[in-house]
C-alpha cells in the first residue's frame, strides 16, 4: 500500500517527542526577540543617533539572507573565531540565531506601532505637563501594543516554523526526529505527513489565540463597557449629591 | 496672568513666523485671536506652553517665567502646568475613556489619588454635559462630544490660562454650536483666563472682551470687540473682515 496507517500511528509519537524542543525554541526565541526588538524599536522611536542606522542595516541584513545560511554562518562560521560560539550547544545556537533574526522583524513591527500613536495625543499629554516617560508608558505603549499584537503574533508563528531549521545542525526537534525515523524506515510519505500535521495544528492553534487576543483588545477601546468598580464609585457619588 | 516679551520664532533658521511679539493678558480676560491663515496664531499659542519652542523671548504664565535662551526641562514642565490647551483635533487619549482622559493629568501630573481625581473629573464632565458618556472611549464619541471632553480635561487641572486653538474648525457644522456654547458658558463665568484662536468672528465678538488681530507674524491690531470688529481702523483688518464676511 502506498500509505501505511500502521506506520503512521507508530511513528507519530516518535516524531512528536521532538515537540517540546520545537516549542521550547519557539518560546525562548519569542521572549528574547521581543525584548531585543522592543529595545531596538524604542531607540529608533526616540531617534537615538547611531541606533537608527544600526536598525536599518540590521533589518536589511536579516531580511536579505535566508535563515539556513544565518544558522550555518553563526554555528559553523563564527565558531572559527569565537570560542563562545564553539562551545555552544546546537540548541542554544539555534535559539540565539532565531532571536537575533526575529528581533529585526519585531523591531519594525513595534516601531510602526509606536509611530501609529498620533502626534496630537503626544502634544496633549505634554501640554498638561506629563513627562516623556509617563507619556510613553501610559499613552503610547498601551496603544502600540494593540496595533502590534497581530503582527507580533504572526512573527511568533514564523518563529515556530523557523525552528524546524534546527535539524540542520543536528537537533532532534520535530523535524529532526522525522529525518531520523524516515531515514531508517524509508517511509518518507508517512513521516513527513506527520510533520506537516503537527506544524499545521500548532499554527492553527496559535492563529486562534491571535484572533481571540485581537478581538479582546479591539473590544477594550471601542466599546462603552462600564467596569464594576466605576459604577460603584459613581453610584456612591450620586448618592452623596442627593444627601 | 500672561506676559510675553520680545517673542520671536524662526522655523528652520529662515522663516520668521513670529516677530518680536509683546503681549500682556490680565486675569479673567477672554482674548480672541483673529487673522489670516499662516500668520502665526497657532504658533503664538503653542509657544505659550512650549509645544513650540520660541527662538528668543521671555514668556510668563501664572507665576512661572521661561526664557527661550536659558531654561531647563523642569521649567518648561512647570510652565505647562500653568495652562491647558484645547486642540483643533481634540487629541483625546484613545486608550482612555472620557473619565480616564480627564483623570489622567490629575493623577500623573498633580499626584492626586484616584478617588479625588475621579470626583473632579466627574464634576467637570457634568459641567460640559458629558457625564452620561463618561465610560465611552473616544472612538465611540462624536467630534463635538470629544471636544467637550477635551474641554473638561483642560478645566480639570484648574489651569491659570485656558488656550483654545480653533476648537470648532474640525467639527461638522451641526456640532459647532454645542462646543461654542460650552466655551461661552466658561467665558461668562469669568473664572478663568482664556486665549482662543478662532475663525468664528461672531462668536469672538460676543464672547471675548479683547480681540487681537495678527498679520504676518505681528500683532497688527489689539482692542475691544467694538474697536476691532465694529469699527476697524487698520486697513488690513478691514480687508480681512470683509473677506470672512463680518
Ligand atoms: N513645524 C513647522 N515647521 C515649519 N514651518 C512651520 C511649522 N509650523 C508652522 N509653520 C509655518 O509657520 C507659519 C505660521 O503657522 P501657524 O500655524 O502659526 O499659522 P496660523 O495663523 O495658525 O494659521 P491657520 O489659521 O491656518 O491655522 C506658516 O507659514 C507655517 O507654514
Ligand atoms: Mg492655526
Amino acid at each position: 500500500m502506498l500509505f501505511s496507517w500502521s506506520y503512521f500511528l507508530e511513528a507519530f509519537p516518535k516524531v512528536l517527542k521532538g515537540l517540546p524542543t520545537t516549542l521550547g525554541l519557539t518560546v525562548i526565541a519569542a521572549v528574547f526577540s521581543l525584548l531585543l526588538g522592543t529595545v531596538l524599536a524604542l531607540l529608533n522611536y526616540y531617534k537615538v543617533p547611531v541606533a537608527v542606522q544600526i536598525l536599518k542595516v540590521w533589518s536589511s541584513f536579516i531580511r536579505g539572507t535566508p535563515n539556513v545560511t544565518q544558522i550555518f554562518f553563526f554555528y559553523y562560521g563564527l565558531a572559527r573565531i569565537s570560542t563562545l560560539v564553539l562551545n555552544m550547544s546546537p540548541v542554544v545556537a539555534t535559539g540565539v540565531v532565531m532571536s537575533l533574526s526575529m528581533s529585526a522583524f519585531m523591531a519594525e513591527s513595534i516601531r510602526g506601532a509606536l509611530m501609529s500613536v498620533d502626534e496630537g495625543q503626544r502634544e496633549a499629554a505634554l501640554s498638561l505637563g506629563m513627562t516623556n516617560f509617563q507619556l510613553t508608558t501610559r499613552i503610547v505603549i498601551p496603544q502600540a501594543v494593540r496595533v502590534a499584537l497581530p503582527t507580533l503574533f504572526n512573527d511568533m508563528i514564523n518563529l515556530f516554523k523557523m525552528s524546524s531549521l534546527a535539524f540542520t545542525i543536528g537537533i532532534r526537534d520535530v523535524m529532526g526526529n522525522a529525518r531520523i525515523e524516515s531515514a531508517a524506515s524509508f517511509r518518507f510519505f508517512e513521516t513527513y505527513a506527520i510533520v506537516m500535521i503537527i506544524y499545521w495544528i500548532f499554527s492553527l492553534l496559535m492563529g486562534m489565540v491571535q484572533k481571540r487576543l485581537e478581538e479582546k483588545s479591539n473590544a477594550i477601546y471601542s466599546s462603552s463597557t462600564v467596569t464594576k468598580d466605576n459604577k460603584g464609585l459613581l453610584n456612591k457619588k450620586l448618592q452623596k449629591e442627593k444627601n | 496672568m500672561v506676559d510675553v516679551k520680545n517673542l520671536s520664532k524662526t522655523f528652520d533658521g529662515t522663516t520668521e513666523v513670529l516677530k518680536e511679539i509683546n503681549l500682556h493678558v490680565d486675569k479673567h480676560d477672554v482674548v480672541a485671536i483673529l487673522g489670516p491663515s499662516g500668520t502665526g496664531k497657532s504658533t503664538l499659542l503653542r509657544c505659550l506652553n512650549y509645544l513650540c519652542e520660541p527662538t528668543t523671548g521671555v514668556i510668563r504664565v501664572g507665576d512661572v517665567t521661561v526664557d527661550a535662551q536659558n531654561h531647563t526641562k523642569q521649567q518648561v514642565r512647570d510652565l505647562r502646568k500653568q495652562s491647558a490647551m484645547v486642540f483643533q483635533g481634540y487629541n483625546l487619549f484613545k486608550n482612555k475613556t472620557a473619565l480616564g482622559n480627564v483623570m489622567e493629568a490629575l493623577i500623573t501630573v498633580q499626584g492626586k489619588g484616584r478617588e479625588e481625581a475621579e470626583d473632579i473629573a466627574i464634576a467637570q464632565l457634568k459641567k460640559v454635559g458629558m457625564l452620561d458618556r463618561k465610560d465611552f472611549y473616544p472612538a465611540k464619541m462624536s467630534g463635538g462630544q470629544q471636544q467637550r471632553v477635551a474641554i473638561a480635561r483642560a478645566l480639570a487641572v484648574n489651569p491659570n490660562v485656558l488656550l483654545f486653538d480653533e476648537p470648532t474648525s474640525a467639527l461638522d457644522p451641526e456640532l459647532v454650536g454645542e462646543v461654542l456654547n460650552t466655551i461661552r458658558q466658561l467665558a461668562e463665568e469669568q473664572t478663568s483666563t482664556m486665549i482662543l484662536v478662532t475663525h468664528e468672528i461672531h462668536f469672538a465678538r460676543n464672547v471675548a472682551n479683547r480681540i487681537i488681530f495678527m498679520e504676518g507674524g505681528y500683532i497688527a491690531a489689539d482692542g475691544t470687540p467694538q474697536e476691532i470688529i465694529d469699527d476697524p481702523e487698520n486697513p488690513r483688518l478691514r480687508q480681512f473682515l470683509n473677506l470672512v464676511g463680518k
